[in-house]
């Protein structure tokens, strides 16, 4: 691997569960310049069963964009040497299967929760809960049967604060070890043991030779004390060994690059991070989503700390699962027009059973953008009780201060308008104050973390770069008023000193022009009570804003948004507000 | 790669087909073996049914006394209702075995009771030869004949005669069609099925059925189903594509292995339909070769989503969809009707 200094290009695949995408970034003077981006189908199952295939396609088609020779005998080119090759080649993955996990634990609301969202910070899925919560009629034999029948890919047992309690947990302990040893040797999960510390070495006891036993500092140390990151840690470790690396046509990549492989959500966690350093602004908060197939992944930073967490909700396979435990009507609500509920079901199975497809109709993109604001709305509900927001959370029924919110993922970033993307965002996460809006366009980020990981400049370059690219800044205005109240006079001074004066009203989606480059000073003068997230109700200010692909936004909805119940001044107001952003 | 997805829908070609054991087991068979559709390919062992008896609960003794009044010993077979343990004679207090098994643990005062074994078996399900041994879970066979991939299976499979119930692929079937005359077979139907036709084809003990379509509010019932049921195109109303259509109907009264498997321990599958054929210079599907006019190829997503037809012309550039989306694709030529489909809505017909 050449220095990074000498590092020419670098190439950037990123694994997702049903598109592989490629990116190729070559060095200009100091910063390096994204010169083209292609994708294909993640090949890891049938019928091809190796995941390199998918990346080979990719690769083969930025061949044909940039006239380079890059794969020689179905191999990678490496160094790279005048027009032939490339100097560096990074993988991110989140195509393999999520981590299975059976959760064992005391408390729901305690050491399961905290197990809970330890397990959300990397690619897992609950599928069992034991728990003596219930009253269960001889809870050992159903907690040994379930492990035997579930045959997770791991156990993870919490509960009992350290020194606290030890016969309850030592009872799951003594189910779970019979249900391991009913198990065939290769097919024992894992025991990660993250419960009362002083029960470690009865654990050792316990377990003897039954299964491999890791032992992690308990997620509960205390009623008031949580403690995730060694949990995820050994989580994360477990994923890319159990998954990850027995990946079919992993080796091949592997032999491409000498860095190491990441999950795409560390990397994108890593990209989100370097976003609030860039932005540096101690009472504002950065957000991540990157909205995939099958996962989504939100990437918080308040105070320079990262809180990553990863669901099982992803754009493709999330809303059928979450509408079997919904309902429909939370869907149906952000129908501009009627639906028959059979229609919607059919499109919920046909989703996911051709997840790779794309609306050809109206109806089904009204359908399919209804229902990423839905994943993300549910994405948020998940992660929110994990943050810390500190000094960006303004009042605790709405959302922190976030500047600037990421957006990445597929069914996102290839809705047709800006203005629809952008749409959904403001409906799935409503948004407070003042945010910048970035649109990961060519799904660099999760990329661009990884590279960060071991070549930091290059990633900042890139990002730099214009590898994301602003949608537009957002002002939304916290309060409630009356439809058509005045709630904020603005004034956009752009850069050659042309001013204009305008006024945002209670209930619309106004939006001016700021275009994608151009930077704007804005002086706002909210009403005495809506708060724009300058220092109180009525107070407003001077900030600078970043133009986009939308423009200047002033999302003057309300917090939290409120839809008419009736379904026919419902379905105007949806129609308009689409309108309004050039949907 | 243009348009990479394909489903085969093919007269005659050659396949491998995994068959794979749910757990750890022994193989019957060895490379180069030939087997019928019903050979037991592989078995295994399921795990038990178990229970758990608190000797020292139900006896009211501490646990490390429970021991002493143990009537059986570890490793013996028990009857249900078999004494297992007892304290005093006449007010005192009795275990009983809850169901015949062995006896295979004693700890802090429970008993284990495991009940005894019961051994599974593979069939080949497809005749073929044997290729490819997966040591302890599953062996890869070879056939040749007719093949067909469905998009949705109920995870059942099956061995019968194939037999059409329906005229034309938009045609539903109709429990008024299913008479005993079907016992045994494997039936097709057009666009989709209701649920007195599911009763109907269970009463009249059907082994299988394939359709286009299935309505979402029936499949909780299907997937209950102890026979298989393969959808072709989706779930909803769709009518199976006229090419498998076509193929199906060409195929009536021979025999047709049908597998409607979606998941497994191995990652997920396509459910399909196999009617083995005696040739021998099939050759596989070639799922590399380029999209062009000619192409057969199926949409997949409204309005013309189940429709099957060729392609006429690769179209140049990026092409305005209804929903404001610019993409590369190709006019296909629909039985008269030429449309634009996008690559990412299209899959070629192998």
């Amino acid at each position: 691997m050449a220095d990074e200094h000498t590092i020419e290009s670098i190439m950037i695949a990123d694994c997702g569960t049903v598109s592989t995408k490629v990116l190729f970034l070559e060095r200009v003077e100091d910063s390096y310049r994204f010169v083209a981006q292609a994708e294909a189908p993640t090949t890891l199952h049938a019928p091809w069963n190796d995941i390199s295939t998918g990346v080979v396609y990719a690769i083969e088609e930025i061949e044909r964009i940039t006239g380079r020779t890059l794969l020689s005998g179905g191999f990678l080119i490496s160094p790279q040497n005048g027009m032939q090759g490339v100097d560096a080649f990074v993988v991110t993955l989140s195509a393999p299967e999520p981590l299975h996990l059976l959760v064992g634990g005391l408390v729901r609301e305690m050491s399961l929760e905290s197990a809970r969202r330890a397990a959300a910070g990397t690619y897992t899925q609950i599928d069992t809960v034991l728990s003596r919560e219930g009253n269960l009629h001889s809870p050992e034999e159903q907690w040994a049967r379930l492990v035997r029948d579930q045959a997770p890919d791991v156990v993870l047992l919490v509960g009992g604060v350290d020194g606290g309690a030890a016969r309850p947990v030592m009872e799951l302990a003594d189910a779970i070890a019979l249900g391991l040893s009913m198990l065939e040797q290769e097919r024992r999960p894992v025991l990660l043991y993250a419960g009362n510390s002083t029960l470690r070495p009865a654990l050792v006891k316990l377990i003897g030779d039954i299964t491999r036993l890791e032992v992690v500092d308990n997620v509960r140390p205390s009623a008031e004390e949580e403690h995730l990151g060694p949990t995820t840690a050994a989580l994360e470790r477990l994923y890319m060994e159990t998954r990850v690396n027995q990946t079919p046509g992993l080796d091949t990549l592997a032999a491409w690059s000498r860095l190491p492989l990441l999950p795409t959500a560390t990397a994108f966690g890593n990209t989100v991070e370097y976003l609030w350093h860039a932005t540096n602004q101690a009472d504002r908060g950065a957000l991540g989503i990157d909205l995939g197939a099958a996962h989504v992944t939100v990437a918080a930073v308040f105070e320079g700390r990262l809180t990553l967490s990863v669901h099982a909700q992803g754009a493709a396979y999330g809303p059928l699962a979450w509408a079997e435990a919904q309902g429909l009507d939370p869907l149906l609500r952000w129908m501009p027009e009627e639906i028959e509920p059979a229609e919607v079901w059919a499109w919920l199975y046909d989703r996911q059973l051709r997840p790779w497809t794309i609306p050809h109709e109206s109806r089904e993109f009204l359908l399919e953008q209804a229902a990423l604001r839905e994943m993300l709305r549910y994405a948020l509900a998940q992660a929110r009780p994990g943050w810390d927001p500190g000094k960006a959370q303004y009042q605790a029924d709405v959302m922190p201060y976030l500047d600037p919110i990421l957006i990445s993922g597929g069914a996102l970033a290839r809705q047709p308008r800006p203005g629809q993307i952008l749409l959904t965002v403001l409906d799935g996460l409503e948004p407070v104050g003042i945010s910048t809006i970035l649109l990961d366009l060519n799904r660099a980020a999760a990329a661009l973390g990884a590279v960060a990981t071991v070549k930091p400049l290059a990633a900042a370059a890139a990002l730099e770069d214009g590898t994301l690219i602003p949608l537009g800044t957002v002002i939304s205005p916290l309060g409630k008023g009356w439809s058509g109240e005045q709630i904020l006079k603005m004034r956009i001074t752009y850069d050659d000193n042309t001013t204009l004066d305008v006024e945002a009203r209670y209930g619309e989606l106004e939006i001016w022009p700021l275009l994608p480059g151009q930077r704007a000073t804005l002086e706002l003068r909210p009403s005495r009570r809506f708060d724009v997230g300058l220092g109180g109700p009525g107070r407003g200010g001077k900030v600078q804003a970043l133009g986009g692909l939308v423009g200047l936004v002033v999302d003057g909805r309300g917090r939290p948004l409120e839809l008419p119940e009736k379904a026919d001044p419902r379905r105007k107001r949806l129609r308009r507000w689409l309108w309004d952003v050039g949907g | 790669m243009d348009a990479p997805y394909y489903t085969i829908v093919n007269p005659l070609t050659l396949v491998r087909l995994p068959r794979r054991l749910p757990h750890t087991g022994e193989l019957l068979v060895n490379i180069g073996d030939t087997v019928e559709a019903t050979q037991a390919v592989a078995q295994c062992v399921e795990p038990p049914a178990f229970c758990i008896i608190n000797v020292s609960q139900e006896l009211g003794v501490p646990p490390k006394k429970a021991a002493e009044h143990l009537k059986v010993k570890i490793g013996s077979e028990v009857k249900e209702g078999q004494i297992l343990a007892a304290r005093g004679l006449l007010g005192g207090r009795t275990c009983y075995a809850p169901m015949h098994g062995i006896i295979t643990g004693f700890g802090r005062g429970r008993l284990l009771l495991e009940a005894p074994p019961h051994t599974t078996t593979l069939n080949a399900l497809i005749p073929g030869t044997v290729v490819e041994l997966f040591p302890d879970s599953g062996v890869l066979i070879e056939a040749v004949g007719a093949f067909i991939q469905g998009i949705w299976g109920n995870e059942q499979e099956s061995y019968g005669v194939l037999r059409g119930m329906v005229k034309n692929p938009r045609q539903p079937l109709r429990a008024k069609n299913l008479d005993p005359a079907v016992q045994g077979t494997i039936i097709v139907g057009g666009i989709q099925l209701d649920e007195e036709t599911l009763n109907q084809a269970k009463a009249m003990q059907v082994r299988g059925i394939l359709v286009g379509s299935i309505p979402p509010a029936l499949l909780s019932k299907v997937r209950a189903l102890e026979f298989p049921v393969i959808a072709t195109e989706g779930i909803g109303e769709i009518p199976m594509c006229d090419a498998i259509f076509q193929l199906l109907r060409s195929l009536d009264g021979r025999e047709i292995a049908v597998n409607g498997h979606m998941h497994s321990r191995w990652g997920p599958e396509r459910p399909y339909a196999l009617v083995p054929m005696p040739a021998a210079n099939a050759s596989p599907v070639a799922p590399e070769q380029p999209l062009k006019p000619g192409s057969r190829v199926r949409a997949l997503r409204a309005p013309y989503r189940g429709l099957s037809g060729e392609v006429v012309a690769i179209q140049p550039g990026l092409t305005m969809l209804e929903t404001g989306a610019r993409l590369p694709g190709v006019q296909v030529d629909f039985n008269g009707e030429t449309a634009f489909i996008p690559y990412a809505n299209l899959e070629r017909l192998l």
